[in-house]
Protein backbone atom coordinates (compact mmCIF):
# COMPACT_ATOMS: atom_id res chain seq x y z
CA UNK A 1 0.00 0.00 0.00
CA UNK A 2 2.76 2.19 1.17
CA UNK A 3 4.51 1.47 -2.38
CA UNK A 4 1.49 2.29 -4.79
CA UNK A 5 1.70 5.62 -2.78
CA UNK A 6 4.84 6.56 -3.28
CA UNK A 7 4.75 5.43 -6.81
CA UNK A 8 1.88 7.65 -7.54
CA UNK A 9 3.88 10.47 -5.32
CA UNK A 10 6.51 10.00 -8.02
CA UNK A 11 4.56 9.71 -11.01
CA UNK A 12 2.90 13.22 -9.66
CA UNK A 13 6.13 14.96 -8.96
CA UNK A 14 7.15 13.93 -12.37
CA UNK A 15 3.66 15.19 -13.89
CA UNK A 16 4.61 18.15 -12.46
CA UNK A 17 8.19 18.72 -13.59
CA UNK A 18 7.21 17.75 -17.15
CA UNK A 19 4.13 20.43 -16.84
CA UNK A 20 6.84 23.03 -15.45
CA UNK A 21 9.04 22.23 -18.44
CA UNK A 22 6.62 22.23 -21.06
CA UNK A 23 5.41 25.79 -19.31
CA UNK A 24 9.23 27.06 -19.41
CA UNK A 25 9.24 26.23 -23.59
CA UNK A 26 6.39 28.14 -24.02
CA UNK A 27 7.27 30.92 -22.60
CA UNK A 28 10.74 30.77 -23.69
CA UNK A 29 9.71 29.94 -27.14
CA UNK A 30 6.67 33.04 -27.03
CA UNK A 31 9.06 35.13 -25.61
CA UNK A 32 11.52 34.56 -28.48
CA UNK A 33 9.44 34.84 -30.98
CA UNK A 34 8.23 37.77 -29.55
CA UNK A 35 10.87 39.27 -29.90
CA UNK A 36 12.33 37.91 -33.22
CA UNK A 37 8.59 39.87 -34.79
CA UNK A 38 9.46 42.96 -32.66
CA UNK A 39 13.07 42.73 -33.74
CA UNK A 40 11.88 42.57 -37.64
CA UNK A 41 9.62 45.31 -37.65
CA UNK A 42 12.17 47.96 -35.86
CA UNK A 43 14.71 46.81 -38.44
CA UNK A 44 12.27 47.50 -41.36
CA UNK A 45 10.98 50.63 -39.47
CA UNK A 46 14.84 52.08 -38.26
CA UNK A 47 15.58 51.43 -42.27
CA UNK A 48 12.67 53.68 -43.73
CA UNK A 49 10.75 50.55 -45.14
CA UNK A 50 7.90 51.10 -43.27
CA UNK A 51 5.57 48.67 -45.35
CA UNK A 52 2.22 50.92 -45.00
CA UNK A 53 4.44 53.76 -46.36
CA UNK A 54 5.88 51.46 -49.39
CA UNK A 55 2.67 50.11 -50.00
CA UNK A 56 0.80 51.79 -53.28
CA UNK A 57 -1.72 49.68 -53.39
CA UNK A 58 -5.28 50.14 -52.38
CA UNK A 59 -6.08 47.89 -49.37
CA UNK A 60 -10.33 47.04 -49.56
CA UNK A 61 -12.29 46.39 -46.81
CA UNK A 62 -14.53 43.43 -48.11
CA UNK A 63 -18.13 42.54 -46.74
CA UNK A 64 -18.62 39.00 -46.23
CA UNK A 65 -21.15 37.21 -48.97
CA UNK A 66 -22.15 40.41 -50.66
CA UNK A 67 -22.62 41.01 -54.23
CA UNK A 68 -23.25 44.44 -53.07
CA UNK A 69 -19.15 44.77 -52.64
CA UNK A 70 -18.27 48.49 -51.48
CA UNK A 71 -14.97 49.78 -52.38
CA UNK A 72 -14.06 52.47 -50.46
CA UNK A 73 -11.95 54.78 -52.48
CA UNK A 74 -8.35 54.63 -50.25
CA UNK A 75 -6.05 57.50 -50.79
CA UNK A 76 -2.53 56.33 -51.38
CA UNK A 77 -1.06 57.08 -48.01
CA UNK A 78 2.09 57.51 -49.67
CA UNK A 79 1.25 61.42 -50.30
CA UNK A 80 -0.19 62.12 -46.92
CA UNK A 81 3.45 61.90 -45.41
CA UNK A 82 5.26 63.26 -48.60
CA UNK A 83 7.54 65.63 -46.74
CA UNK A 84 5.56 69.31 -47.91
CA UNK A 85 8.21 72.45 -48.89
CA UNK A 86 8.90 74.98 -46.77
CA UNK A 87 6.47 77.69 -47.60
CA UNK A 88 8.33 80.81 -48.53
CA UNK A 89 8.68 82.88 -45.85
CA UNK A 90 6.98 86.44 -46.02
CA UNK A 91 9.26 89.32 -46.57
CA UNK A 92 8.20 92.71 -46.34
CA UNK A 93 9.09 94.43 -50.18
CA UNK A 94 11.38 97.31 -48.85
CA UNK A 95 9.56 100.67 -48.64
CA UNK A 96 10.67 103.11 -51.76
CA UNK A 97 13.40 105.34 -50.86
CA UNK A 98 13.02 108.71 -50.71
CA UNK A 99 15.10 112.30 -51.07
CA UNK A 100 15.59 114.88 -48.42
CA UNK A 101 16.39 117.82 -50.00
CA UNK A 102 16.36 121.53 -49.10
CA UNK A 103 12.81 122.71 -48.34
CA UNK B 1 0.69 91.14 -51.26
CA UNK B 2 0.22 95.02 -52.05
CA UNK B 3 2.10 97.19 -53.62
CA UNK B 4 3.05 100.87 -52.53
CA UNK B 5 0.91 103.38 -53.86
CA UNK B 6 2.88 106.99 -55.15
CA UNK B 7 1.61 110.31 -55.65
CA UNK B 8 3.89 113.21 -56.59
CA UNK B 9 2.85 116.35 -57.11
CA UNK B 10 3.26 120.38 -57.01
CA UNK B 11 2.81 121.60 -53.60
CA UNK B 12 4.10 124.32 -50.96
CA UNK B 13 6.90 125.88 -53.70
CA UNK B 14 8.14 122.32 -54.47
CA UNK B 15 7.69 118.57 -55.00
CA UNK B 16 5.76 116.21 -52.45
CA UNK B 17 5.23 112.72 -52.50
CA UNK B 18 3.59 110.43 -50.64
CA UNK B 19 3.93 106.43 -50.42
CA UNK B 20 1.90 104.40 -49.18
CA UNK B 21 1.51 100.85 -48.67
CA UNK B 22 -2.29 99.20 -47.20
CA UNK B 23 -3.35 96.18 -46.57
CA UNK B 24 -4.35 95.69 -49.79
CA UNK B 25 -3.42 97.90 -53.07
CA UNK B 26 -6.67 99.58 -53.34
CA UNK B 27 -6.26 101.07 -49.31
CA UNK B 28 -2.68 102.02 -50.29
CA UNK B 29 -4.05 103.72 -53.33
CA UNK B 30 -6.89 105.19 -51.25
CA UNK B 31 -4.75 106.22 -48.40
CA UNK B 32 -2.65 107.67 -50.69
CA UNK B 33 -5.15 109.96 -52.54
CA UNK B 34 -6.59 111.32 -49.38
CA UNK B 35 -3.06 112.02 -48.46
CA UNK B 36 -2.31 114.11 -51.19
CA UNK B 37 -5.72 116.27 -50.85
CA UNK B 38 -4.86 116.91 -46.82
CA UNK B 39 -1.06 118.13 -48.45
CA UNK B 40 -2.84 120.34 -51.11
CA UNK B 41 -5.81 121.92 -48.62
CA UNK B 42 -2.89 122.39 -46.47
CA UNK B 43 -1.13 124.36 -48.98
CA UNK B 44 -4.02 126.18 -50.03
CA UNK B 45 -4.64 127.72 -46.21
CA UNK B 46 -1.22 128.16 -44.98
CA UNK B 47 1.01 129.48 -48.70
CA UNK B 48 1.81 133.27 -47.44
CA UNK B 49 1.59 133.50 -51.40
CA UNK B 50 -2.35 133.06 -52.06
CA UNK B 51 -3.95 136.28 -50.77
CA UNK B 52 -6.88 134.50 -49.72
CA UNK B 53 -5.17 132.24 -48.12
CA UNK B 54 -5.86 131.81 -43.71
CA UNK B 55 -2.53 132.40 -43.52
CA UNK B 56 -2.69 135.95 -45.38
CA UNK B 57 -5.47 136.36 -43.83
CA UNK B 58 -4.44 136.39 -40.03
CA UNK B 59 -1.14 138.45 -40.98
CA UNK B 60 -3.41 141.53 -42.49
CA UNK B 61 -6.06 140.98 -39.70
CA UNK B 62 -5.65 144.39 -37.32
CA UNK B 63 -7.06 142.66 -34.29
CA UNK B 64 -4.91 141.19 -31.67
CA UNK B 65 -7.14 138.34 -31.64
CA UNK B 66 -7.89 136.86 -34.42
CA UNK B 67 -10.65 133.35 -34.70
CA UNK B 68 -8.61 131.10 -36.23
CA UNK B 69 -9.32 126.61 -37.92
CA UNK B 70 -7.46 124.04 -36.15
CA UNK B 71 -4.64 124.07 -38.75
CA UNK B 72 -4.13 127.30 -38.52
CA UNK B 73 -3.59 127.19 -34.58
CA UNK B 74 -1.65 124.20 -34.83
CA UNK B 75 0.93 126.53 -37.56
CA UNK B 76 1.40 129.60 -34.96
CA UNK B 77 2.24 126.96 -32.22
CA UNK B 78 4.68 125.55 -34.11
CA UNK B 79 6.50 128.85 -34.84
CA UNK B 80 6.49 129.55 -31.22
CA UNK B 81 7.84 125.66 -30.33
CA UNK B 82 10.50 126.49 -33.26
CA UNK B 83 11.26 129.93 -31.78
CA UNK B 84 11.52 127.80 -28.10
CA UNK B 85 13.50 125.07 -29.35
CA UNK B 86 15.80 126.43 -31.43
CA UNK B 87 16.79 129.27 -28.44
CA UNK B 88 15.05 132.09 -30.76
CA UNK B 89 17.06 130.88 -34.05
CA UNK B 90 14.34 129.64 -36.18
CA UNK B 91 11.90 132.66 -35.87
CA UNK B 92 9.31 132.61 -38.49
CA UNK B 93 8.31 135.84 -37.57
CA UNK B 94 10.95 137.66 -40.18
CA UNK B 95 8.71 137.76 -42.99
CA UNK B 96 9.13 141.68 -43.54
CA UNK B 97 12.99 141.05 -43.81
CA UNK B 98 12.28 138.24 -46.19
CA UNK B 99 9.86 140.41 -48.60
CA UNK B 100 12.81 143.25 -47.95
CA UNK B 101 15.42 140.82 -48.93
CA UNK B 102 13.19 140.16 -52.63
CA UNK B 103 11.92 137.60 -51.27
CA UNK B 104 7.67 138.26 -52.03
CA UNK B 105 6.54 135.24 -54.67
CA UNK B 106 6.79 131.99 -55.01
CA UNK B 107 10.32 130.91 -56.69
CA UNK B 108 10.26 127.79 -58.69
CA UNK B 109 12.71 126.53 -61.09
CA UNK B 110 16.74 127.35 -60.72
CA UNK B 111 17.63 130.47 -59.32
CA UNK B 112 20.09 133.04 -61.22
CA UNK B 113 23.13 131.29 -59.76
CA UNK B 114 24.62 128.52 -58.97
CA UNK B 115 25.72 127.32 -55.12
CA UNK B 116 28.98 128.01 -55.81
CA UNK B 117 28.38 131.03 -57.55
CA UNK B 118 26.57 132.55 -54.86
CA UNK B 119 28.81 131.27 -52.45
CA UNK B 120 31.86 133.24 -54.15
CA UNK B 121 29.84 136.25 -54.00
CA UNK B 122 29.58 136.50 -50.47
CA UNK B 123 32.83 135.92 -48.85
CA UNK B 124 32.08 136.91 -45.38
CA UNK B 125 31.01 134.17 -43.02
CA UNK B 126 29.38 134.48 -39.53
CA UNK B 127 26.71 132.50 -37.24
CA UNK B 128 23.24 134.04 -37.19
CA UNK B 129 22.11 135.44 -33.96
CA UNK B 130 18.60 135.60 -32.48
CA UNK B 131 16.87 138.44 -32.80
CA UNK B 132 16.65 140.73 -29.29
CA UNK B 133 12.77 141.28 -29.63
CA UNK B 134 12.09 137.32 -30.04
CA UNK B 135 8.55 138.38 -31.36
CA UNK B 136 7.79 134.34 -31.66
CA UNK B 137 6.95 134.80 -27.97
CA UNK B 138 4.29 137.18 -28.80
CA UNK B 139 2.38 134.16 -30.32
CA UNK B 140 -0.25 132.71 -28.35
CA UNK B 141 -3.11 129.72 -28.69
CA UNK B 142 -6.29 130.31 -27.20
CA UNK B 143 -7.85 126.76 -28.09
CA UNK B 144 -10.86 127.12 -26.00
CA UNK B 145 -11.49 130.67 -27.67
CA UNK B 146 -10.65 129.17 -30.91
CA UNK B 147 -8.25 131.95 -31.84
CA UNK B 148 -4.88 133.47 -31.97
CA UNK B 149 -3.25 135.72 -30.03
CA UNK B 150 -0.66 138.11 -31.05
CA UNK B 151 0.32 141.88 -31.37
CA UNK B 152 -1.56 143.10 -34.81
CA UNK B 153 1.30 143.70 -37.14
CA UNK B 154 3.54 140.22 -36.18
CA UNK B 155 3.08 138.02 -39.00
CA UNK B 156 4.09 134.85 -39.66
CA UNK B 157 6.26 132.54 -42.06
CA UNK B 158 4.90 129.35 -43.19
CA UNK B 159 8.04 127.96 -44.66
CA UNK B 160 10.12 124.99 -43.68
CA UNK B 161 8.03 125.03 -40.64
CA UNK B 162 4.41 124.38 -42.37
CA UNK B 163 6.01 121.86 -44.34
CA UNK B 164 7.40 120.08 -41.14
CA UNK B 165 4.07 120.24 -39.45
CA UNK B 166 1.93 119.32 -42.31
CA UNK B 167 4.48 115.96 -42.82
CA UNK B 168 3.55 115.32 -39.30
CA UNK B 169 -0.36 115.58 -39.50
CA UNK B 170 -0.62 113.61 -43.23
CA UNK B 171 1.84 110.91 -41.31
CA UNK B 172 -0.13 110.76 -38.29
CA UNK B 173 -2.86 109.91 -40.62
CA UNK B 174 -1.00 107.21 -42.43
CA UNK B 175 0.27 105.41 -39.45
CA UNK B 176 -2.01 102.12 -39.62
CA UNK B 177 -0.87 101.49 -42.93
CA UNK B 178 1.86 98.79 -43.44
CA UNK B 179 4.39 101.70 -44.52
CA UNK B 180 4.14 105.23 -45.86
CA UNK B 181 6.36 108.36 -46.44
CA UNK B 182 5.06 111.62 -46.39
CA UNK B 183 7.68 113.88 -48.05
CA UNK B 184 6.64 117.39 -48.35
CA UNK B 185 9.32 119.09 -50.10
CA UNK B 186 12.18 117.38 -48.12
CA UNK B 187 10.66 117.41 -45.01
CA UNK B 188 9.64 113.32 -44.58
CA UNK B 189 7.85 111.50 -42.23
CA UNK B 190 8.49 108.22 -42.16
CA UNK B 191 6.86 105.47 -40.45
CA UNK B 192 3.90 101.80 -40.74
CA UNK B 193 2.91 99.32 -39.12
CA UNK B 194 5.15 96.33 -40.92
CA UNK B 195 8.25 98.38 -39.12
CA UNK B 196 10.15 97.90 -42.25
CA UNK B 197 13.33 100.26 -42.99
CA UNK B 198 13.22 102.68 -45.82
CA UNK B 199 15.93 104.62 -47.29
CA UNK B 200 16.24 108.11 -46.98
CA UNK B 201 19.33 109.93 -49.37
CA UNK B 202 20.48 113.29 -48.50
CA UNK B 203 20.72 115.42 -51.42
CA UNK B 204 23.96 116.77 -52.44
CA UNK B 205 23.34 120.52 -52.73
CA UNK B 206 26.12 121.09 -55.77
CA UNK B 207 24.52 119.10 -57.88
CA UNK B 208 26.23 115.55 -57.32
CA UNK B 209 25.02 111.99 -56.62
CA UNK B 210 23.67 111.82 -52.86
CA UNK B 211 25.67 112.26 -50.47
CA UNK B 212 24.64 110.30 -47.72
CA UNK B 213 22.11 107.69 -47.24
CA UNK B 214 19.93 106.81 -44.00
CA UNK B 215 17.47 104.30 -42.67
CA UNK B 216 15.04 104.99 -40.90
CA UNK B 217 11.99 102.79 -39.08
CA UNK B 218 9.50 105.30 -37.57
CA UNK B 219 11.07 108.93 -37.59
CA UNK B 220 11.26 111.83 -39.35
CA UNK B 221 14.19 113.70 -41.53
CA UNK B 222 14.71 117.41 -42.71
CA UNK B 223 16.67 119.50 -44.75
CA UNK B 224 18.09 122.98 -45.09
CA UNK B 225 19.76 124.83 -47.40
CA UNK B 226 20.70 128.15 -49.09
CA UNK B 227 21.03 126.81 -52.17
CA UNK B 228 17.73 125.91 -53.69
CA UNK B 229 15.97 129.55 -53.20
CA UNK B 230 18.82 132.20 -54.32
CA UNK B 231 17.65 135.30 -55.97
CA UNK B 232 19.23 138.82 -56.81
CA UNK B 233 18.94 140.90 -53.91
CA UNK B 234 17.55 144.41 -53.37
CA UNK B 235 21.28 145.35 -52.73
CA UNK B 236 22.35 143.86 -56.39
CA UNK B 237 23.84 140.93 -54.12
CA UNK B 238 23.14 137.21 -53.53
CA UNK B 239 20.22 136.36 -51.73
CA UNK B 240 18.41 133.38 -50.26
CA UNK B 241 15.47 132.80 -47.91
CA UNK B 242 17.40 132.01 -44.66
CA UNK B 243 17.58 135.07 -42.30
CA UNK B 244 19.88 135.38 -39.64
CA UNK B 245 17.14 136.74 -37.08
CA UNK B 246 19.15 139.39 -35.89
CA UNK B 247 20.46 141.48 -38.92
CA UNK B 248 17.54 140.52 -40.66
CA UNK B 249 19.39 139.86 -43.54
CA UNK B 250 20.47 136.22 -45.42
CA UNK B 251 22.86 134.52 -43.56
CA UNK B 252 26.45 133.18 -45.00
CA UNK B 253 27.19 131.04 -41.77
CA UNK B 254 29.78 128.70 -43.36
CA UNK B 255 27.52 125.76 -43.73
CA UNK B 256 25.13 125.26 -46.74
CA UNK B 257 23.29 122.46 -46.11
CA UNK B 258 22.05 120.47 -42.90
CA UNK B 259 19.78 117.49 -42.20
CA UNK B 260 18.47 116.49 -39.37
CA UNK B 261 17.02 113.51 -37.83
CA UNK B 262 14.17 113.92 -35.18
CA UNK B 263 10.61 111.89 -33.67
CA UNK B 264 8.72 114.47 -35.89
CA UNK B 265 9.22 116.42 -39.32
CA UNK B 266 8.55 119.83 -37.64
CA UNK B 267 11.42 119.29 -35.00
CA UNK B 268 13.64 118.29 -37.80
CA UNK B 269 13.31 121.08 -39.95
CA UNK B 270 13.66 123.11 -36.30
CA UNK B 271 17.04 121.13 -36.22
CA UNK B 272 18.18 121.38 -39.43
CA UNK B 273 17.52 125.31 -39.72
CA UNK B 274 19.25 125.77 -36.65
CA UNK B 275 22.54 124.12 -37.08
CA UNK B 276 22.79 126.03 -40.67
CA UNK B 277 22.16 129.20 -38.63
CA UNK B 278 24.41 128.43 -36.14
CA UNK B 279 27.69 127.84 -38.59
CA UNK B 280 30.08 125.03 -38.43
CA UNK B 281 31.38 125.25 -35.06
CA UNK B 282 28.41 124.52 -33.40
CA UNK B 283 25.61 122.81 -36.10
CA UNK B 284 26.02 119.18 -34.48
CA UNK B 285 25.07 120.79 -31.13
CA UNK B 286 21.83 121.11 -33.12
CA UNK B 287 21.39 117.32 -34.25
CA UNK B 288 20.84 115.67 -30.87
CA UNK B 289 19.46 112.37 -33.19
CA UNK B 290 21.99 112.87 -35.79
CA UNK B 291 22.42 114.24 -39.38
CA UNK B 292 24.33 115.45 -41.70
CA UNK B 293 26.25 119.02 -42.40
CA UNK B 294 27.38 120.39 -45.54
CA UNK B 295 30.05 122.94 -45.35
CA UNK B 296 30.98 125.59 -47.77
CA UNK B 297 33.85 123.52 -49.40
CA UNK B 298 31.08 120.36 -49.85
CA UNK B 299 32.84 118.73 -47.20
CA UNK B 300 30.14 116.54 -44.96
CA UNK B 301 30.21 116.14 -41.46
CA UNK B 302 28.16 113.18 -40.53
CA UNK B 303 26.51 114.12 -36.97
CA UNK B 304 26.61 110.45 -34.63
CA UNK B 305 22.93 110.16 -33.04
CA UNK B 306 23.64 111.48 -29.33
CA UNK B 307 19.72 110.59 -28.11
CA UNK B 308 18.20 106.95 -29.49
CA UNK B 309 15.18 107.74 -31.61
CA UNK B 310 14.35 103.93 -30.60
CA UNK B 311 13.78 101.91 -34.13
CA UNK B 312 15.48 105.05 -35.80
CA UNK B 313 19.17 104.16 -36.67
CA UNK B 314 21.79 105.87 -39.05
CA UNK B 315 24.01 103.93 -41.48
CA UNK B 316 26.73 104.74 -43.67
Amino acid sequence: MRERKREAQRRLRAQREKAGELRGRVVAISLVCFALLWGIVFVQMATGHDPVLGDTSSKVAQRSGGADRVEPKVEPVEEEFIEAEPEPEFVEPEPAPVTTSQS
Amino acid sequence: MSSEAHRSFECFGGTATIHVRGTSTASGEEAADEARSQLLDAHRRLSRFREESELARLNRDPRDEVPATLLLRRLAAAVATAGSRSGGLVDATLLGNLERAGYRHSLKGPGPFSLAEALSRRPQRAPAQPHPSRLWRSIGIDEGRGTIVRPPGVRIDSGGIAKGLVADLVGDALRKHRTYAVDCCGDIRIGGSAGGERTVRVEDPFGGDPVHELKLRDGAVATSGIGRRCWVGTDGGVAHHILDPCSGEPAFTGVVQATALASSALLAEVYAKAALLSGPEHAAEWLPHGGAVIRDDGSVDMVAAERSLGQLAVAS
